[in-house]
């Protein structure tokens, strides 16, 4: 059905009768453009940079860019990549003392001391970590979509490895999905100063002494270890109304392999709550975590609520539970073009794992596992703060984020003896959060 | 029978509606404004010329002078001026087309009968059928001047390919004289702007799927919605999606071939084409189609802004 319309120019011609019928006046440029998933295939780009800083502890750095691009059949590639910097002081799981103490620094290249009454922090932690990831996500039949993706981590002693797969299923008109993902990593760790004997003491003296390198090797066994992760995610989210939607995630993790930290000790007092060793933390080499979550959203006339629950429970007995909560109030133009104001609030609270506890006694049978870390331990935290954002330069959002964060350890039933009752045994832990992003 | 003719307003953030049902189509016309009564004499303005167009050039209408001209083929039936300028530009149109678009192929209808979402009947026509009436086809037949029109016997005039994106047009020409607020003109799809809205933003109008109301074809279900930034000028979306024939598993269109008399193979399901008129978009929407299978190269090369979906 060929024509021999193309060799004219239908669009003059056409215009011209066009003319004729309305009259001059309707003469017009038609100017327009289109965005459609469709049609449209450029890049969308989100750009963040997260600042967190806990007071006189550990303040990190951390560069985020996003990049995503829809091509035609709703196919999406996403690559993220993320720069952090990590430094300053974490709690190495002593205790304080009223009096000076001092520890070897993980690397075994020196010492350092704590001063009567504080609460030991090892200031070695510098580190810059590059991670990369990459998301593909495509339609696998009409409500059938798939995604698989690889991660990608690095750190002067990490190295993680991952992939992931996902499907996810729509039915009763896309109003209810279904999805099953699971995720697999591999990570190396190679610490400086290796791989330290779990439960055994601390080696402290003089690390420039001639007999130091050799002492200090026999209390490592091997230079790097590893663990291998699997996570499998089960969800369901279900739009209830017009205005809300609703979400139910089960998941099930498995670690195995190494999940001591190396750099952390635990301080063996007598009783009178004097530190007497340090021996290097022991956990066991598998963890099963459980979690179930739901989370709600509602949208109102203008403002949005987001709320959700956490519980988690795994084999180390750590249980906890997590309430999140956000709401999203747009303030029209009057701040800034389309801008809102998101106010947060998280609150968190867990219970310590069966292996933690703040000390070992003198008097009792070494553990078969033990760790200080308050990180394991019972404890609450809440979160507070609100993120703003508005539209700049064509429809870009830039947003900030301020919060707030306060981790209280609290004591899981362990007695205080002797001079420990006067000292900190459970610091507060307070750090301030700063995001700010921009999408283009 | 006719669907009662009134004008409902409805106020949004920073405009009226005024919604009415004309041409078998939900109307729209937008005015960017905070004056409702300027909104409500607008509505009552554009609603009017929109039925007056409808009464004077729908085939359904007995009392219509589309109805006098095809009741009395075979004699000289007078005209006025706007009459003879739509006829002109229908020739226009059938000489562009080489002879495809044709405006007296109407008559095909008595022996294609679409299905729609409220006919599920089918009717496939015998070739002999459709070539006995291809003999009451043919706009060469015609014999019109700015006084009269005559049509041979047995032929019928549909001015349904371009009836509603006229309409559009003469509904920004009649808003254009009350207003200078921002307005736009939607008959069912086909729709134009008088210009930019406030603040020299665009007017955002989302494109339907093609199968929106069908999920026969292939099972799929496109949910990509398209939105297009409307500056100024017109847009027009030809297609199949509301009417279309399945015989044999194959889907048919409603455009049909008027030299041939069958339904245009190959086609696109739906073309949206962005002109400075209504009925410009109109009329290069619906030409694309006739082209089958080389409809988005006819686009191309006139270099018209296009969006066709397969």
């Amino acid at each position: 059905m060929k024509s021999k319309i193309d060799k004219i120019n239908i669009k003059s011609a056409l215009t011209v009768a066009t003319v004729a019928l309305l009259g001059t006046s309707s003469l017009a440029q038609a100017e327009s453009s289109s965005t459609s998933s469709v049609q449209d295939s450029s890049w969308e780009f989100d750009s963040a940079f997260l600042f967190y800083s806990e007071v006189d502890r550990v303040s990190a750095g951390e560069a985020i860019l996003n990049a995503k691009k829809t091509f035609d059949n709703d196919e999406v590639l996403n690559l993220k990549l993320t720069i952090d910097t990590l430094t300053g002081a974490s709690a190495n799981g002593a205790v304080a003392q009223p009096t000076v103490q001092t520890f070897t620094r993980p690397s075994g290249n020196g010492q350092y001391d704590i001063a009567a009454g504080d609460t030991p922090l090892d200031d070695t932690f510098h580190d810059t970590r590059v991670q990369l990831n990459g998301q593909w996500t495509q339609p696998l039949a009409p409500d059938y979509t798939v995604s698989g993706g690889f991660h990608l981590s690095k750190e002067y002693d990490y190295l993680s490895l991952g992939i992931n797969g996902n499907i996810a299923v729509d039915f009763d008109r896309k109003n209810s999905t279904f999805s099953a993902g699971f995720s697999y990593f591999q990570d190396t760790f190679t610490p400086e100063g290796g791989i330290p004997n779990p439960l055994t003491s601390m080696l402290i003296g003089n690390s420039d002494a001639s007999t130091w390198d050799d002492s200090f090797a026999q209390t490592r066994i091997g230079s790097e270890d590893d663990k291998t992760t699997t996570d499998i995610l089960l969800g369901f989210t279900q739009v209830i109304n017009r205005r809300m939607l609703m979400q139910f995630n089960y998941s099930y993790s498995m670690v195995d392999g190494y999940l001591t930290d190396p750099f952390k000790i635990l301080s063996v007092v007598n009783n009178t709550g004097k530190t007497q060793d340090y021996l290097y933390e022991s956990r066991p080499d598998s963890r099963v975590k459980q979690s179930v979550f739901a989370q709600s959203l509602y949208h109102f006339d203008s403002s949005v609520l987001d709320v959700s629950y956490r519980y988690m429970w795994d084999d180390w007995e750590i249980t906890s539970h997590t309430i999140d909560s956000r709401f999203r109030i747009p303030l029209g133009d009057g701040f800034g073009k389309e801008s809102y104001i998101q106010p947060h609030l998280r609150i968190y609270q867990q219970s310590a794992a069966d292996f933690y506890r703040p000390f070992i006694t003198d008097d009792e049978a070494l553990p078969a596992f033990a760790s200080a870390d308050y990180r394991i331990g019972e404890m609450t935290a809440i979160t507070v703060g609100f993120k703003y954002g508005m539209l700049v330069n064509n429809g870009h959002e830039l947003s900030f984020r301020l919060e707030y964060y306060r981790q209280t350890p609290t004591n899981a039933g362990f007695d205080e003896p002797g001079v420990l009752n006067d000292v900190e045994l459970y610091p507060t832990v307070d750090a301030i959060i700063g995001q700010v992003t921009y999408s283009f | 029978m006719k669907n009662t003719r009134t004008v409902n307003l409805e106020k949004n953030k920073d405009s009226y509606s005024l919604k009415f049902n004309a041409m078998a189509s939900p109307c729209e016309v937008i005015i960017q404004t905070s004056d409702e009564e300027l909104a409500v004499k607008l509505g009552k303005l554009v609603s009017a010329e929109v039925w007056r167009i409808e009464d004077k050039y729908s085939r359904y209408d007995q009392n219509s002078l589309c109805s006098a001209i095809n009741n009395n083929a075979g004699q000289s039936v007078v005209i006025d001026d706007e009459t003879f300028q739509l006829l002109s530009f229908a020739d226009q149109c059938y000489q562009l087309s080489d002879g495809l678009f044709d405006i007296t192929s109407g008559v095909l209808r008595k022996v294609w009968s679409f299905q729609s979402q409220y006919n599920s009947k089918t009717n496939f026509p015998s070739a002999a059928q459709i070539n006995t009436t291809l003999l009451n086809v043919g706009w060469n037949k015609i014999n019109f001047d700015p006084k009269q029109i005559t049509l041979a016997k047995g032929m019928e005039i549909d001015f349904g390919g371009i009836g509603k994106e006229y309409a559009v047009d003469r509904g920004i020409i009649v808003a254009k004289e009350l207003t200078n607020q921002p307005v736009l003109v939607n008959l069912g799809g086909d729709l134009a702007v008088t210009g930019a809205r406030l603040n020299n933003e665009t007017w955002q109008v989302a494109i339907e799927p093609p199968d929106i109301d069908s999920d026969l074809v292939n099972g799929h279900e496109k949910t990509i919605d398209m939105i297009v930034s409307l500056k100024s000028g017109a847009l027009a979306t030809s297609g199949d999606s509301k009417r279309f024939l399945i015989h044999k598993g194959k889907r048919y269109g409603h455009i049909l071939n008027a030299k041939t008399g069958w339904p245009i193979s190959k086609a696109p399901r739906s073309i949206t084409v962005v002109a400075p008129q209504c009925i410009q978009a109109g009329i290069l929407a619906t030409f694309a189609l006739l082209q089958g299978c080389d409809a988005e190269e006819f686009l191309t090369n006139q270099e018209i802004k296009f969006w066709a979906r397969r």
